[in-house]
C-alpha cells in the first residue's frame, strides 16, 4: 500500500517547478501561496490542494508572461471560480431533490 | 514525421516581426491555456503554440527552423532533418523533456542530447494528476482505495504510455476539491531525476440520499401536511444507522432539525446532521379525504400570502 499525505514542504514545493526560495517568498507575500504550518521561511509547510494553486500560478507567470500581482488576481479568480462552482453543483442536487415529486 | 509550419500555428506571416509573433504567440495562449481551459483540446492546442512561440521567439532556432522549412517544408507528411543535422541552439532544459513534439525534439533536442543532459543532471518525472471519486462513506474512517491511470513515458523522444496501479490511503475527512498527493508515484525520473508525485483530486459521489454542506450532511425528510401539523416521530437514515427524529407540531416546509455529530468527519472536528422537512401532498384524494379537505378549509382562515399585501 502506497501512504498519502496532504503536506507539502517548501523544499519539495521549490523543487517540483524549480521555483527558487525568493520566488516562492513572493508568491506568499502575494497569497498566491499560503502555508499551513512553520513560522520560518525554510519550514513553512504548504497542503496539496494550495500547492496545486501554487504549481497553476507559476506556469500562468511563465507561460502568459505575466507579472506577480496579476498571477494573484488571476488565480484569486480562478479560486473563486471553483468554489463557486462546486456550491452551484451542491446547491443544484439539493434544489433538484426539494423540487422532485416524490 | 509531419513538418510543423510554426508561422500557420500562430497565425503570422513567415517575415512577421518577433513583436507582432509574440502578439500572436500571447493571444493565443491565453485562449487555450490549461489553467484558464480545461479540457483536452485546449492542453493540445496550447502545446502547438508554446512550442512554435518557443522556436520563433529565439533568433538562432527560427533561422535554423527557416532554413529547414525551405528544405523539407513542402513535404509536410513525411519530412526528415537532413542528414547530420545537427542543432546550434542551445537546448533548453527547462523544456527537454516530454512537452514538446517529435518534430521539434529531432530538430532542436535530439535522443542523444536529451539523454545525455538527463545522465548528467537528470529530469524530475512529472506530476499526474487525475480525479477520484469517493463516497460519502469512504470518508468517515482512512480507506484504501486502488487507483489506475496511464502517464506517458519519454524514451529517446519517443512517448509510449506507462500503466500504474496501486492502492492509496484516502485519509478520513476529506472533502470535494481537495488534492491528496501521493510521493513519488507519478513519472519516472530520468537520469538522476527523482520521480514526480501522483495527485488526487477528490470529487465526492452524489449520495442517493445526503447533500454534503462543508463538513455537514442533509437528508430530505418527506412528511405529510397533517404529520407537519399534528407532528410526529420518523425514522431518518445516517451514514452509521437509522435514529428516530422527533418533528414538532406546526413544523414547516424546509424547516432544518439538527442531529448534532452525525454529519462527516472533519479536520476541526464531526459535523451535524440536518433534517430538511418537505411537506408532500398526496397525489390523489378518494371522496372522503377531498370532504376534509373541504372542511379544514372552510374552518381555516389562515391565508398563506397574507404578506403579499396589496401588491397581488
Amino acid at each position: 500500500m502506497t501512504a498519502s499525505v496532504t503536506r507539502v514542504t517548501v523544499t519539495e514545493l521549490c523543487e517540483r517547478e524549480g521555483v527558487s526560495h525568493t520566488i516562492l517568498v513572493t508568491l506568499v507575500e502575494h497569497e498566491i501561496a499560503r502555508p499551513i504550518a512553520g513560522t520560518g521561511t525554510d519550514d513553512w509547510v504548504f497542503d496539496a490542494t494550495g500547492a496545486q494553486w501554487v504549481y497553476k500560478a507559476v506556469r500562468l507567470h511563465r507561460d502568459l508572461e505575466l507579472d506577480w500581482v496579476a498571477v494573484s488576481m488571476l488565480v484569486d479568480l480562478l479560486r473563486q471560480r471553483e468554489q463557486l462552482d462546486r456550491e452551484n453543483r451542491l446547491l443544484k442536487q439539493r434544489l433538484a431533490r426539494f423540487l422532485a415529486q416524490d | 514525421m509531419e513538418f510543423k509550419d510554426y508561422y500557420e500555428i500562430l497565425g503570422v506571416a513567415p517575415d512577421a516581426e518577433t513583436s507582432d509573433i509574440k502578439a500572436a504567440y500571447r493571444r493565443l495562449a491565453r485562449k487555450y491555456h490549461p489553467d484558464l481551459n480545461p479540457g483536452e483540446e485546449a492542453e493540445a492546442n496550447f502545446k502547438e503554440v508554446a512550442e512554435a512561440w518557443e522556436v520563433l521567439k529565439d533568433d538562432t532556432r527560427r533561422a535554423e527552423y527557416d532554413e529547414l522549412r525551405r528544405y523539407g517544408g513542402q513535404r509536410r507528411q513525411e519530412f526528415e532533418p537532413p542528414p547530420g543535422w545537427q542543432s546550434s541552439a542551445r537546448p533548453d532544459f527547462q523544456h527537454v523533456s516530454g512537452d514538446f513534439s517529435d518534430f521539434f525534439n529531432s530538430i532542436f533536442g535530439g535522443a542523444f542530447r536529451e539523454e545525455e543532459v538527463a545522465r548528467d543532471f537528470g529530469f524530475r518525472g512529472q506530476d499526474v494528476e487525475i480525479e477520484m471519486p469517493v463516497f460519502l462513506e469512504e470518508t468517515i474512517h482512512d480507506s484504501v482505495k486502488p487507483v489506475h491511470f496511464e502517464i506517458p513515458v519519454f524514451e529517446g523522444g519517443q512517448a509510449r504510455p506507462l500503466r500504474k496501479s496501486l492502492r492509496v490511503t484516502v485519509p478520513a475527512g476529506v472533502t470535494d476539491g481537495e488534492r491528496i498527493r501521493v510521493k513519488g508515484q507519478g513519472g519516472p525520473g530520468q537520469g538522476k531525476g527523482p520521480a514526480g508525485d501522483l495527485y488526487l483530486h477528490i470529487r465526492l459521489v452524489p449520495h442517493p440520499l445526503f447533500d454534503v454542506e462543508g463538513h455537514n450532511l442533509l437528508v430530505t425528510v418527506p412528511i405529510a401536511p397533517w404529520e407537519a401539523a399534528l407532528g410526529v416521530k420518523v425514522t431518518v437514515p445516517t451514514l452509521s444507522g437509522k435514529i428516530s427524529l422527533t418533528v414538532a407540531p406546526g413544523s414547516q416546509s424546509g424547516q432544518k432539525l439538527r442531529v448534532k455529530g452525525k454529519g462527516l468527519a472533519g479536520k476541526t472536528g464531526q459535523g451535524d446532521l440536518y433534517a430538511v422537512l418537505k411537506v408532500v401532498m398526496p397525489r390523489t384524494a378518494t371522496p372522503e379525504v377531498r370532504a376534509l379537505w373541504e372542511s379544514l378549509a372552510e374552518k381555516t382562515d389562515f391565508d398563506p400570502r397574507a404578506n403579499w399585501g396589496n401588491r397581488s
